[in-house]
């Protein structure tokens, strides 16, 4: 009978052929990638193949269904459709008949269902979360990482940017490290690129920490509120405002004066900027002093303190683009 | 009604199942007989040229069957022949009501018979319900004695011979290794049984739960048993000879294979035969193919569980036939 078979695959595409396709491909459904190809052989009657060097996949399947692996890729005449980053193709040169067409895209849509879910391999849990991040990837292929990454579904979940470019997701009730990094908000996982966006602005908030660069090692989007737009506003060569450049001038002429703001600016009063600054607030008050002759206006102030974070605030910015 | 629970048919299968259509019903009831035949005739399912570009030699012989009628033969031999050939004696399928001697199957049977240095029979027995039991498994042993008798003429072995068949060839097959077993009649070196129609009570697990899908499902096993037995199928009195599976003594047999479908009719009955050859010290090989339907092999070829299945049946050949 297996004439019988061939000659209903080669009825014309009047005949319903193309139905046939559909329903023939739809049943392929979640089966691996040879299948497939064995099916775009068979339904044309022509050797069709597949390559994907990412994945390391590169086969050959001719009309009777038999394999052939390793083999190289098409030749430039052939039809062939692009799955991602995969070759599908027929040995037929020039433009593909209806059902040559037809069995390429049937083919095709089977195979990205296929090929592009498979996260790749190498990279691990970085690579899941670089994809959970990824806002084009489809929502599919989000869930997909998201259940491989091990998030409970309904579940919330941050995204994180670390400085030096790492991206890392951790569950909303996870405790945060010492890392220096920008925290997004807590989101369901299929907002997860959201929450990146804003873990990615609140970085550029960020410091060292230290006495050269002062301020928070950790910045959460969410605590930034409307300050978070002003990341927006300072892109790399955006001209840095006065109170920016008075600033750059403190930290050049006397970084401890630097170390003084930052205590004053994130601290509820000056004996607790002077502990957090670790100087005695005698001390403090005078570098305060000192620093506000060169800002040229009076931090302690309230309309000077908000003056001040909003420029130290802009400072880090410029220094982060 | 709820369905039953079945296996799932193997993804590739099920993608030829969709293709197969109405050209493949899965229940033939006796009405639908004559349009199922003439469909068929019409198909034209004739493989063309079967001497492998020569190196085959096609004859036709026509043995006395057991009744006075003549059962026709179609032989092929090696053109170049250096030894008498052993011989593949095939027995085409068709649920007992249709098939042909010159099936689409025989291209692949010679290429397995050059393979072994064998010649290759293909016997056209007469078929139910015109020719009820016993005729067709009559015609079978006929053709087979008549080839053994003849063989030194014809140039072949005669102490070389396989029986094989699949579906209804199977079954007649098993059965013509019955009966040369018990008239004592031609020794054979094996039988190749492929998804054999072994029992006429068509009532295992197997068959209810796939009545209604697939390929020969139990309304069109019913339909083969009743052409082949009238009333007697699935009753008290149903010889071994039309059904294996009702002879009590399976011992003394030539050495089995087996294969059959997961998901099909027959899955039950073929396990359970091979299981009581085994019972009755004799040999056997069983494949079940998981998520095969009934004649999965040649409807859909090309996938991969099906080319699997058939390159299992030349090593088996190779062992018994001792090429």
């Amino acid at each position: 009978m297996r004439e019988l078979l061939g000659r209903i695959a080669a009825l014309d595409p009047e005949a319903g052929a193309a139905v046939r396709v559909i329903a023939y491909f739809d049943e392929l459904t979640g089966t691996g990638t040879e299948p497939v190809v064995r099916g775009a052989a068979f339904l044309t009657g022509v050797p069709a193949g597949l390559t994907d060097h990412a994945r390391g996949l590169a086969l050959r399947v001719s009309p009777d269904g038999g394999v052939e692996r390793g083999v190289p890729g098409p030749d430039p005449s052939w039809c062939s459709v692009r799955v991602g980053g995969a070759v599908l193709w027929l040995e037929l040169a020039g433009e593909p008949g209806p059902v040559a067409a037809m069995v390429l895209e049937r083919a095709a849509a089977v195979l990205r269902a296929r090929l592009e879910p498979t996260l790749p391999m190498a990279g691990g849990r970085a690579a899941l979360a670089e994809a959970l991040v990824d806002p084009h990837l489809s929502e599919e292929q989000r869930a997909r990482a998201a259940r491989r990454y091990g998030i409970v579904p309904g579940s919330l979940a941050r995204a994180v940017a670390l400085h030096g470019g790492g991206i890392r997701v951790v569950a909303a009730a996870d405790r945060l490290g010492a890392e220096r990094a920008g925290v997004g908000p807590a989101v369901e996982a299929l907002a997860l690129p959201s929450s990146w966006a804003d873990a990615r602005r609140a970085l550029r908030f960020t410091a060292e920490g230290t006495r050269l660069d002062p301020g928070p090692r950790v910045v959460l989007a969410e605590e930034l509120g409307g300050l978070l737009l002003l990341a927006d506003a300072v892109r790399p060569g955006t001209p840095p405002v006065a109170d920016v450049v008075a600033l750059e001038r403190v930290a050049r002429d006397a970084a401890p004066l630097l170390v003084a703001l930052e205590a004053v600016a994130s601290s509820p009063s000056l004996r607790a900027a002077a502990v957090r600054a670790g100087v005695h607030h005698s001390t403090l008050q005078e570098s305060v002093g000192r620093a506000e002759r060169v800002l040229g206006w009076p931090v302690r102030e309230v309309s000077g303190r908000l003056r001040l974070q909003v420029a130290l605030a802009l400072r880090r910015l410029h220094r982060h683009p | 009604m709820t369905v039953p629970a079945r296996p799932p048919f193997d993804p590739e299968l099920a993608a030829a199942l969709t293709l197969l259509g109405d050209a493949v019903p899965t229940q033939i009831t006796p009405e639908m007989l004559p349009a199922i035949r003439a469909q068929r005739a019409e198909l034209q399912l004739d493989p063309g040229d079967l001497t492998l570009g020569g190196a085959y030699t096609e004859t036709e012989h026509h043995a006395p069957g057991h009744d006075g009628a003549e059962v026709p033969l179609l032989l092929w031999r090696p053109t170049a022949p250096t030894a008498p050939a052993g011989v593949l004696y095939w027995i085409h399928g068709g649920g007992m009501i249709m098939g042909t001697h010159r099936g689409p199957e025989l291209p692949d049977l010679l290429e397995t018979a050059r393979e072994l240095g064998l010649a290759l029979v293909s016997v056209d027995y007469r078929l139910a319900p015109e020719h009820p039991h016993p005729a067709p498994v009559e015609d079978c042993y006929a053709g087979l004695a008549w080839v053994v008798k003849n063989a030194a003429d014809l140039g072949l072995d005669p102490g070389r011979v396989v029986v094989g068949g699949a579906s209804a060839g199977g079954g007649l097959a098993a059965a013509t290794a019955l009966l040369a077993r018990d008239r004592g009649g031609p020794a054979l070196l094996g039988q190749l049984l492929l998804y054999p129609m072994l029992d006429d009570r068509n009532d295992t697990v197997s068959a209810r739960q796939m009545t209604g899908v697939g390929v020969w499902d139990s309304v069109a096993n019913a339909t083969g048993w009743g052409a082949l037995l009238g009333d007697a199928a699935g009753g008290p009195d149903v010889s071994p000879y039309a059904a294996p599976a009702r002879a009590e003594d399976l011992s003394g047999l030539p050495p089995a294979f087996l294969d059959v479908g997961s998901a099909e009719t027959f899955r039950d009955e073929v396990v359970d035969y091979a299981s009581r050859i085994w019972k009755a010290g004799g040999s056997a090989e069983l494949h079940v193919w998981p998520g095969g339907f009934h004649a999965f092999d040649s409807l859909a070829p090309q996938a991969a569980i099906s080319r699997d299945a058939a390159a299992q049946r030349l090593p088996w050949l190779r062992r018994v036939i001792g090429a």
